[in-house]
């Protein structure tokens, strides 16, 4: 058992023991910082389709045009519960387009035809114009434009859709490329736990 | 009387502010021409009770992220292909068995996985998160990024050839090697250096001038993803065009990480090695090694990437020696 261990051999354990040491040490103090899985989520109150006060400008398609993901994983999404349902709904029709023999705008905003609505509640055969309608996106066609995000903003709509990160489309990059781009810096890293919370309730993590 | 004054004094503060709304809006450059004059018809989000007719609120479409218990089947995957990777190149010797461990990890990292994340780009997020106090990184990132050095430690770089989609990639088109000149070789290699002190220079800047250069700038992202920006595709493209004359490009000249296991594989305890008490000191393996890792008939264990073909070419070792008797019946 006592061979004799040559110089050059002890050199090399020893410093394969302090690489050791630092490579555990690092990778302890990484685990302890941790934070569990984290995952990217746009900062509703950040990006300027859904920030309130940024009214009247184009909407911003950059999330449309920088994700890595052919069709931006990156969707309009209508939060049911914040909807006003309304009978004439400034996300869903263009609302400076000329008025149909129903009294109802005749072109609809969206360019790629992603928003449904169907009548909802009670209905009211006097008063069609007071009826409630429930507007759907359909996620397979949605391409997160942001068009309907800002006419849906305070003070023409509620403010219910908003862009989120749809997780059966992102690919979880490493670095999102849209967070590069972004001028308001709305993308950010967010425990997983609060990835699907309302979009208000977002705490960034860096 | 008091009451139903009051009332109408609340209620009109509201009907001058909509009236004055509604002007506002039709004046509004917005709104004009044949459109309706548009006016927000409620204040609040009407609820179910409101709506009526049995109506309830759907729940809003949300797709799940990942599960934590996935990621750690990636780290788990990644444990197993590395340790498959050690016993089949260096037991077994054999270079079918590893190549097909090689596909069976582009297939899972690349393809399925879609190469994120690497312990390429891990490097980036280590260095942000041992630098910044603010920000952390998931224990799966941490894991990614130190178990192949670890492994290097001990057995070299077992995952650049069993398990690394950049590589696997580069190890399937690679038709006709090329011997790189030893002197070009070292110089070149000393890019990946470069490479890694720019990338942890620029990932270490204060968050809103981060940049993850080394994620911007991989050459295969792309293509397992079926799309990517142009750059990136045209940059990859590139590789595997090079890679088909000169032995993994990017491993041997680019890759940072490959910079970071070949210092780590400097201590290695064991690997690859041209057996001495077997060999013929012919050279064959010399000239099989597309990688420039076999010097004087003896492995370089940092440029070493565990591709096995020098014991596939040794008349008498690997697959060849299993295969021996076929191949000295002469007639």
């Amino acid at each position: 058992m006592s061979e004799p261990v040559s110089r050059r051999d002890l050199l090399q354990q020893v410093v394969r023991g302090g690489v050791l040491a630092t490579l555990g040490g690092g990778a302890i103090f990484l685990v302890q910082k941790a934070h569990g899985q984290v995952v990217w989520q746009v900062d509703a109150a950040r990006c300027i389709n859904s920030r309130l006060g940024d009214t009247g400008a184009e909407a911003c398609k950059l999330c449309t045009t920088e994700c890595v993901v052919a069709l931006s994983a990156v969707r309009a999404v209508n939060e049911y519960s914040k909807c006003g349902r309304c009978n004439i709904c400034p996300a869903y029709f263009n609302i400076t387009s000329a008025v149909d023999e129903k009294g109802l705008p005749s072109e609809k905003l969206c360019p790629r035809d992603a928003i449904a609505r169907k009548p909802i509640g009670k209905a009211d055969p006097e008063d069609p114009a007071n009826n409630f309608y429930e507007y759907i996106i359909d996620e397979e066609k949605c391409d997160g434009c942001g068009k309907c995000v800002m006419k849906c903003k305070e003070p023409l709509g509620l403010g219910s859709i908003v862009l989120r990160i749809r997780y059966n489309k992102c690919v979880d990059c490493n670095r999102c490329a849209i967070s590069r781009a972004c001028p308001k810096d709305a993308l950010i890293q967010v425990p997983v736990e609060q990835a699907l919370r309302p979009a208000e309730s977002l705490h960034r993590t860096e | 009387m008091a009451s139903r004054g009051g009332m109408l004094i609340r209620v009109r503060p509201g009907l001058a502010a909509s009236l004055l709304l509604l002007l506002l809006l039709s004046f509004a450059p917005a709104l004009q021409a044949q459109g309706i004059p548009y006016s927000r018809p409620v204040e609040t989000a009407p609820q179910a009770d409101t709506i009526g007719g049995g109506y309830k609120t759907p729940a809003v479409q949300k797709p799940l992220p990942r599960d934590a218990y996935l990621q750690m089947l990636d780290v788990l995957m990644l444990t197993a292909a590395m340790g498959m990777s050690v016993w089949l190149v260096l037991k077994r010797r054999s270079r079918k068995w590893a190549l097909a461990l090689t596909m069976g990890s582009l297939a899972y990292f690349g393809f399925y996985r879609e190469g994120c994340v690497c312990p390429i780009g891990s490097i980036q997020n280590v260095a942000v998160a041992l630098t910044d106090r603010t920000y952390a990184i998931p224990m799966v990132v941490t894991a990614t990024f130190f178990l192949p050095l670890l492994v290097a430690l001990f057995f070299g770089r077992a995952f650049c050839g069993g398990v690394c989609a950049l590589g696997a990639m580069q190890e399937l088109v690679l038709l006709k090697p090329l011997q790189v000149p030893p002197r070009l070789d070292r110089a070149l290699g000393l890019l990946k250096y470069v490479y890694l002190g720019l990338a942890i220079f620029l990932a270490i800047k204060p968050a809103l001038g981060r940049d993850f250069l080394i994620c911007r700038f991989d050459p295969f992202v792309g293509f397992f993803r079926r799309t990517g920006a142009p750059h990136m595709l045209l940059l990859g493209g590139g590789f595997l065009l090079l890679g088909m004359f000169v032995g993994r490009p990017y491993c041997r000249y680019l890759c940072p990480y490959g910079g970071l296991l070949g210092w780590c594989t400097r201590l290695a305890r064991r690997g690859v090695t041209i057996t001495p008490d077997k060999e013929l000191d012919c050279g064959l393996c010399t000239g099989a090694c597309p990688y420039g890792a076999i010097d004087h008939m003896r492995a370089v264990r940092k440029d070493c990437l565990y591709c096995a073909r020098c014991y596939a070419s040794c008349p008498r070792d690997g697959d060849l020696a299993h295969a021996k008797a076929d191949l000295v019946t002469l007639p």
